[in-house]
C-alpha cells in the first residue's frame, strides 16, 4: 500500500535485523503533515534505526516507508526523499576547527541551499557566526546541528535526540527552538528519552521498547488512557487521618519512606480530600501529581524510564 | 624544512672534506718536526680534500662525538731519514739500472775497456748505496671498520705519497689527467630530495590527513548528515581528491620555489609531472580513504596511518638514494608504492626523462585505480 500525501511519513512492518539482532521489529506509524512526533523509547529500543530507515541511511530487512509518498527503498526516489528532509543524527558534532558560519555552509553546498544567513537568524547563531566550533557551548553546538539540518528549508525534519548531554537550561533553550519549527510548517521527527520532552514538544508520541511500539496517540489521550489517576502525595500521615480516607471511600496506599498516596478520579477531588481531612483535625498539605508519560511508561511497560535513559 | 636541512648538509656548492687527525712522532730533539715529515704534511693539506688536524705526540685518541669518524695517521719516528735514504737508495738505484741497460743496448759498439770502467763505477755505486739505511718507516692510519670512508682516504694518501716521492726523485708522473665539463648533468642531493619530500609529503597527506579526516567526519556525524543530503558519495571523493590535488601542487610549488631560491634546483613542472603528482595524489588519497572507511576508532585510523607512513618514507629511497642501502633493504624498498611514486616524479621533474618515467608512472597509475576502487567500495553512504 503506497503512503498518501497528507502523510508525511508512514511506516509498514519496518523491521532490521544484524544477524540474530532485532533491533526493530514490526514497526508501524504514521506522521502527519506539519506535526511534531515524537519516539519515546530507552536507550536501544531501536529509535534510531528506525528513523535511519525513514532518512534512507539504513536498508530495512523487510516492510515499507513512505516519505511524502516516496519509497525508501527504491534508487529513484531515494535521492528526492533527500530533497526535502533535514537529519540532524545522534551525538553528533560538527567540524571542530569551522566557524559556524563555515560549518552550515558545508551542508547548504551539500543541499545546494541558500538560505544559511535565515537559518542562522532563526537559531540565534548570526551575532556567533565566525566563533569556531570548538569555542561554542553545549546548547549552541547542538543549535549549529540543527542549523544544518535546517538549512535549504526541508518538508521534514528528523533530530535524534536533540538534546541528550545537554544540561536542564540548554535544554530548555534547544525546546524553543525545536517549537519554532512546528510554526514554520516543517513537520518534526524527533527520538528521544526524555519524557518531559516529548511531553513538551510532541503533538504525538509512539512509546518504543526492544524494537515495537507499544503504544501510540495524542500525549493527552495516552495519558488519559494508560496514565492513571490523579495523586495526592502526604510526606506524612498518621493512621488515624488514613483510616478516615479508607472509610470514605478513598484508595490509600502507603510507598517507600513513610508517604502516603490517595489517587482520585477527577482533579476537583483535591479539594474534597484536604477538606474532609481538615474538617477532622488533620492537617494536610498534599503535593498534587497528574499523570504522564511517566504513568503512561509504568503501566504500559512495567518500568520507568530514567534520565540516562535506562529502563528501571 | 627537511628540504632545508638536507639540502644544506648534504647538496651544498663546497665538496666535502674528510677528517684526519696527524701524529708526528718524527720530531727533533726541541719537538720541532723534522723537514720531510713536515713536507709530507704540507702535502696532504695540499690535496685540500683533508680538514688535518695535529695531534701532539702524547695526546690520547680523540673521541668520536656523533657519529664524525676518527681517523689517525701516524708518522713514525725515523720517517725523513729513511725516506731521504730511500730516496737516494732509488736514485742510485735508477742511475745503475739506466747505465746497464744502455751498456746492454751499446751491446758490441762499446769497447771492453769503457765496459770494464763503467762496471767498476757501477760496483762503486753499489758500495755507496749500502752505506745509506734503507728500512722503511711505514705510516700507520687507524680507524674504525664501520668507517666506510677509510679505504678511499688511504688510497688518497697513497696517492700523495706517490706524488711526494716522485718529487723527491725530481722526477713528475708522465701520465696527465685534463679534467673537462661536460653537458652530462650530475644529481646533486637536493635534486635527489626535492621529488623524494614531495612525494613523501603527498603520501603522509594521504595515509594520515585523509584517513583522519574522514574517520573524524564518519565519528562525529557529519558523514551520515552530509549522505542524508542529495551529495553523492561519488561526489564526496571527487571533492577529497580535488583538495588534496590542490594541497600537493600547492606543496609542489612551494619546494620548487624554495628549492630553487637556496639551493638553484631547476625543476620546471611538466604536463607529465603533473600528472605524476596528480595519479600519486589520486592513489594516496584512496588509500587514505580507505583506511578511514574500514577502521573505526580515530586514533587507531592515526597509529595506523603513522604506522604505514613512517617506514615506508625511510625505507623507499626517497630521503636518500637506494645504493646507499644494503642489498636487502633495496629489495624491501622496491614493494612499497612511494618508491614508485618519488622515482617517476624524479626522473620526470629533475632528469626530464620520459622513457624512464614510464614504467614507475605506470605503476603509480595502477596504485591510483586500486585507492580510488578501495575507497569508492569503503566509503558507506548507507548502513553505517
Amino acid at each position: 500500500m503506497e503512503g498518501v500525501v497528507d502523510e508525511a511519513v508512514a511506516a509498514e512492518e519496518l523491521v532490521k535485523k544484524y544477524g540474530d539482532v532485532t533491533a526493530v521489529d514490526g514497526v508501524s506509524f504514521k506522521v502527519y503533515v506539519g506535526e511534531v512526533f515524537s519516539l519515546l523509547g530507552p536507550n536501544g529500543a531501536g529509535k534510531t534505526t528506525t528513523v535511519e530507515i525513514l532518512e534512507c541511511l539504513r536498508t530495512p530487512t523487510s516492510g515499507e516507508a513512505y516519505i511524502k509518498g516516496l519509497s525508501v527503498k527504491n534508487l529513484g526516489d531515494i535521492r528526492k526523499i533527500k530533497q526535502i528532509i533535514g537529519v540532524l543524527p545522534q551525538e553528533f558534532n560538527a567540524v571542530d576547527n569551522l566557524t559556524v558560519l563555515e560549518n552550515v555552509q558545508l551542508a547548504a553546498v551539500a543541499k545546494q541551499a541558500d538560505n544559511v544567513r535565515d537559518v542562522l537568524e532563526q537559531l540565534g547563531l548570526w551575532q556567533i557566526r565566525n566563533k569556531l566550533f570548538s569555542k561554542l557551548s553545549g546548547g549552541q553546538k547542538r543549535r549549529v546541528g540543527i542549523a544544518m539540518a535546517l538549512v535549504g528549508n526541508p518538508e521534514i525534519v528528523f533530530l535524534d535526540e536533540p538534546t541528550t548531554g545537554l544540561d536542564p537550561e540548554a535544554r530548555r533553550e534547544t525546546w524553543l527552538y525545536i517549537k519554532n519549527l512546528r510554526k514554520s510548517g516543517a513537520t518534526v521527527i524527533l527520538t528521544t528519552h526524555y519524557m518531559e520532552e516529548a511531553e513538551r514538544l510532541s503533538d504525538r508520541v509512539a512509546v518504543m521498547v526492544k524494537g515495537r511500539i507499544a503504544v501510540e496517540g495524542r500525549v493527552r489521550e495516552l495519558v488519559s488512557s494508560h496514565g492513571g489517576k490523579t495523586r495526592l502525595v502526604f510526606d506524612f500521615l498518621d493512621e488515624d487521618a488514613v483510616g478516615v480516607l479508607r472509610g470514605c471511600g478513598y484508595v490509600v496506599e502507603r510507598v517507600q519512606g513513610g508517604r502516603v498516596v490517595v489517587k482520585v478520579d477527577r482533579e476537583s477531588d483535591v479539594f474534597d480530600v484536604v477538606a474532609l481531612l481538615r474538617d477532622r483535625g488533620f492537617e494536610a498539605y498534599p503535593e498534587v501529581r497528574q499523570p504522564g508519560l511517566e504513568d503512561v511508561f509504568l503501566s504500559v511497560i512495567g518500568s520507568r524510564l530514567s534520565e540516562t535513559g535506562e529502563l528501571v | 624544512m627537511f628540504l632545508l636541512v638536507f639540502g644544506t648538509i648534504f647538496g651544498g656548492p663546497a665538496p666535502p672534506n674528510y677528517s684526519l687527525y696527524i701524529r708526528n712522532l718524527d720530531t727533533d730533539p726541541q719537538g720541532n718536526p723534522e723537514p720531510l715529515a713536515a713536507a709530507f704534511i704540507q702535502a696532504l693539506n695540499s690535496s685540500q680534500v683533508f680538514d688535518l688536524k695535529l695531534l701532539n705526540p702524547d695526546d690520547p685518541a680523540p673521541r668520536s662525538t656523533g657519529f664524525a669518524a676518527i681517523r689517525i695517521l701516524t708518522i713514525p719516528k725515523g720517517f725523513s731519514a729513511s725516506l731521504l735514504n730511500n730516496t737516494i737508495a732509488n736514485r742510485i738505484d735508477i742511475t745503475v739500472d739506466t747505465i746497464n741497460r744502455l751498456v746492454q743496448m751499446a751491446g758490441e759498439n762499446l769497447p771492453e775497456a769503457t765496459r770494464a770502467n763503467i762496471n767498476q763505477g757501477l760496483s762503486q755505486m753499489n758500495t755507496v748505496k749500502q752505506l745509506f739505511k734503507t728500512e722503511k718507516k711505514p705510516l700507520t692510519l687507524e680507524g674504525s671498520p664501520d668507517d666506510r670512508l677509510l679505504q678511499p682516504i688511504e688510497a688518497i694518501i697513497n696517492t700523495v705519497a706517490d706524488r711526494f716521492e716522485l718529487a723527491l726523485l725530481n722526477s713528475t708522473s708522465t701520465i696527465e689527467i685534463n679534467t673537462v665539463q661536460t653537458n652530462i648533468r650530475q644529481l646533486r642531493a637536493v635534486d635527489y630530495y626535492l621529488p623524494g619530500y614531495v612525494a613523501a609529503f603527498i603520501m603522509t597527506n594521504g595515509l594520515i590527513g585523509v584517513s583522519s579526516f574522514t574517520a573524524e567526519m564518519r565519528r562525529n556525524g557529519v558523514m551520515k548528515l552530509i549522505a542524508a543530503t542529495p551529495l553523492s558519495r561519488f561526489s564526496w571523493i571527487v571533492s577529497l581528491v580535488l583538495m588534496q590535488t590542490i594541497v600537493s601542487l600547492i606543496l609542489t610549488a612551494v619546494m620548487i620555489a624554495v628549492g630553487w631560491m637556496v639551493f638553484r634546483i631547476a625543476a620546471v613542472p611538466d604536463l607529465f609531472s603533473l600528472l605524476i603528482i596528480l595519479l600519486g595524489t589520486l592513489a594516496f588519497t584512496g588509500l587514505g580513504s580507505f583506511i578511514g572507511g574500514v577502521v573505526k576508532s580515530a586514533e587507531a585510523v592515526t597509529a595506523l596511518g603513522n604506522t604505514l607512513s613512517f617506514p615506508m618514507m625511510f625505507l623507499s629511497g626517497a630521503f636518500w638514494p637506494l645504493e646507499l642501502m644494503p642489498p636487502f633493504m633495496q629489495q624491501i624498498a622496491r614493494f612499497t608504492p612511494l618508491y614508485y611514486f618519488h622515482v617517476a616524479l624524479r626522473e620526470s621533474l629533475i632528469a626530464g626523462s620520459v622513457s624512464t618515467a614510464l614504467i614507475p608512472t605506470a605503476v603509480v597509475a595502477i596504485l591510483a585505480m586500486a585507492g580510488i576502487i578501495l575507497a569508492a567500495y569503503t566509503t558507506k553512504w548507507r548502513d553505517f
